[in-house]
């Protein structure tokens, strides 16, 4: 294994249905290095769950390979099944049994001994807070409660790779504060995270490298800097700026400046737009005019998925 | 490997064993046995047979009526096993937290057959053990060893047909994109085996051989014993030979006929022997284990070769 846990080359998977061919995907390459929290971002039907279903081994590539922690997803397929927890997005359990056979079962065919698993579960159920619910049936569980549910059992082995599916799909907001705060630690203990959404208002900001799918493609993939800098060099620079006095005076004099596109004020914030990086000529205002404060302005998450799904950068 | 086999085959006996459509079905049969063997016994008494005193002919009303009774529950026991094996697992979800697990494809569905075996005999031999002393007792006779033997031997040939069911819904399971939709084929194949081909089995004698003879009858003189006989049992043994013909490949009917050769009688009454019962009807042993194998085989391979997409 190299520094990736997840590589895939020139990944193809092809469907044939009734309506004809679809490709749904289509020569991704990606690559997740170690410990961290990764995003894969796209909309529905752009192939995140097909690239997840080959990593785990449930779909067989057409083409291309993929390896989870240096094991061939193939060839290997138990080998990386014992090592990842998988979270799927369609998932269900065995309604007529109780929260605990539910795991206990899982836990036997990952290879979990008994006794250890008397420990493990009330562990993973304390985790996502349903250790309360440890002896109810599955049927009388909510969306959320199976939801944690389903993330119980992806972390009942303890795996170095969690790969989830929009995991917080019926989650409440305790449910997704929860969740945030299990995958921070997760990473801290030196593990890696792969989610799988399209809520990326819930769970981009806790992601510390991304990459983007569209019909199958991928569009882009890195930290969340660089993807960043992407968008910036295409859409610009923004930068806010925090001015004790002579705003309008400021706002004159950033109008002369190279690249500046946009300036515009309320009470004593400036927001500047350039073509280009002036952030070394916004420095040297800093003293002249009173400038408190000079940030630039990352683009949301939004503006990139937007920017990324709009085929801002190929 | 056989670890997680075994983890699967005790999951799929636990879940059922608890759940009421298992049950339904054990009860189900009980029931109908018990009122047709009742419905039997009250008829006889009827016609003047003071309770039924040849204790043979009570014992082969009985056998009679646990064939035909498994005949039409033992089916639904497989299909009832076999429709959602796989697709009800889709359908839910579970097949992918299951098969996201270190275990090969194959485990699972061995695990599903092997606990599906264990469930049907289970099912017919509890069927069997709860109807028949309840039967026994209501006609109030006395059965010996051999009688009691061959009722429980009963449970052989039902598992197979149940068994048949069985991997035939697992086949249609397998492929089908839906429980629902297996459900629905599984038990058109029952109805097809079940009521429509006896029917039209009937129907193509009926039009090869034309009309049955008719009965000589004088009003003036009294019937005579054989008269007519040779006529009549000439037409309904070549009915019986048509309607077999057509039937060959039929697991009820194979299923029928080899309970009828484990109660076969010789002329002094006792029955033939098990092996020799066997040894005439290994044709119908045969195309209950063709129907077996030739859905297990292709619903294993088929399963192995599929990917989850869903």
């Amino acid at each position: 294994m190299g520094e990736y846990v997840i590589e895939t080359q020139d990944l193809v998977k092809v469907y044939k249905d009734r309506s004809g061919v679809v490709k749904a995907l289509d020569g991704v390459s990606l690559k997740v290095p170690k410990a961290v929290l990764f995003g894969l971002f796209g909309p529905n039907g752009s192939g995140k769950t097909t690239l997840i279903s080959i990593l785990v081994g449930l779909q067989l590539p057409t083409s291309g390979s993929a390896q989870v922690l240096g094991f061939d997803c193939v060839r290997e397929s138990i080998e990386v099944r014992k090592r990842v927890g998988l979270l799927p997005e369609n998932y269900g359990f065995y309604e007529s049994m109780t929260a605990y056979e539910n795991l206990e079962y899982l836990g036997k065919l990952d290879g979990i001994p008994v006794q250890e698993l008397k420990r493990r579960i009330p562990e993973v159920l304390e985790l996502v807070g349903l250790k309360e619910w440890i002896n109810s049936k599955v049927k009388s569980f909510s969306r959320g409660m199976t939801q944690r549910l389903a993330l119980a059992q992806a972390l009942l082995k303890d795996p170095e790779i969690l790969l989830l599916d929009e995991p917080t799909l019926g989650l409440d907001p305790q449910g997704s504060t929860m969740f945030r705060k299990l995958m921070e630690e997760f990473v801290k203990s030196g593990k890696s995270v792969l989610i799988s959404t399209h809520l990326l208002h819930e769970l981009g900001y806790i992601c510390t490298q991304a990459a983007f799918l569209r019909k199958g493609k991928l569009v882009a993939q890195g930290s969340i800097e660089e993807l960043a800098k992407v968008y910036s060099k295409e859409k610009g620079y923004s930068y806010e700026l925090l001015v004790a006095e002579d705003v309008e005076l400021l706002v004159k004099e950033l109008m002369k400046l190279e690249g500046v596109i946009h300036v515009s004020f309320e009470n004593d914030k400036v927001r500047v737009r350039a073509s280009e990086d002036i952030s070394d000529e916004l420095a040297s205002l800093v003293g002249k005019f009173r400038v408190k404060a000079m940030v630039p302005i990352s683009p949301t998450w939004d503006e990139l998925y937007q920017f990324y799904q709009g085929g801002g950068w190929e | 490997m056989i670890e997680k086999v075994l983890i699967i085959t005790k999951k799929e006996i636990l879940e059922n064993i608890k759940s009421v459509k298992y049950w339904a079905i054990v009860g189900l049969f009980v029931l109908l046995y018990l009122s047709s063997t009742y419905a039997i016994g009250f008829a006889l008494r009827g016609l003047g047979q003071q309770g039924i005193q040849r204790r043979e002919r009570v014992v082969l009303t009985l056998s009679s009526q646990v064939a035909n009774t498994m005949s039409y529950i033992a089916p639904l026991i497989g299909i009832a096993l076999g429709f959602g094996a796989v697709a009800a697992e889709r359908d839910k979800g579970t097949i992918r937290l299951v098969l996201a697990r270190p275990i090969y494809r194959d485990a699972l569905i061995n695990g599903k057959v092997i606990a599906a075996f264990i469930l049907i005999v289970l099912a017919v031999l509890a069927s069997t053990l709860i109807a028949v002393p309840l039967a026994i007792s209501v006609q109030g006779v006395n059965v010996t060893l051999d009688d009691f033997t061959r009722l429980v031997f009963v449970t052989v040939p039902a598992s197979l047909l149940a068994l048949a069911y069985y991997t035939m819904a697992l086949f249609v399971s397998v492929n089908a994109g839906r429980s629902s939709q297996a459900l629905v084929v599984s038990l058109s194949m029952w109805i097809f085996f079940s009521f429509i081909l006896p029917i039209i089995s009937s129907f193509i004698a009926f039009q090869i051989l034309g009309p049955p003879p008719a009965m000589p009858f004088n009003a003036t003189r009294p019937f005579q014993p054989g008269q007519g006989s040779r006529q009549f049992a000439e037409y309904y043994g070549k009915y019986s030979q048509i309607v077999n013909t057509i039937q060959i490949m039929s697991p009820n009917a194979r299923y029928t006929s080899l309970i009828n050769a484990l109660f076969a009688l010789r002329q002094s009454g006792s029955y033939e022997t098990l092996t020799s019962s066997l040894g005439a009807r290994w044709l119908d042993v045969v195309v209950l284990l063709f129907y077996i194998a030739a859905f297990a085989i292709p619903s294993y391979v088929l399963f192995l070769r599929r990917q989850e997409t869903r």
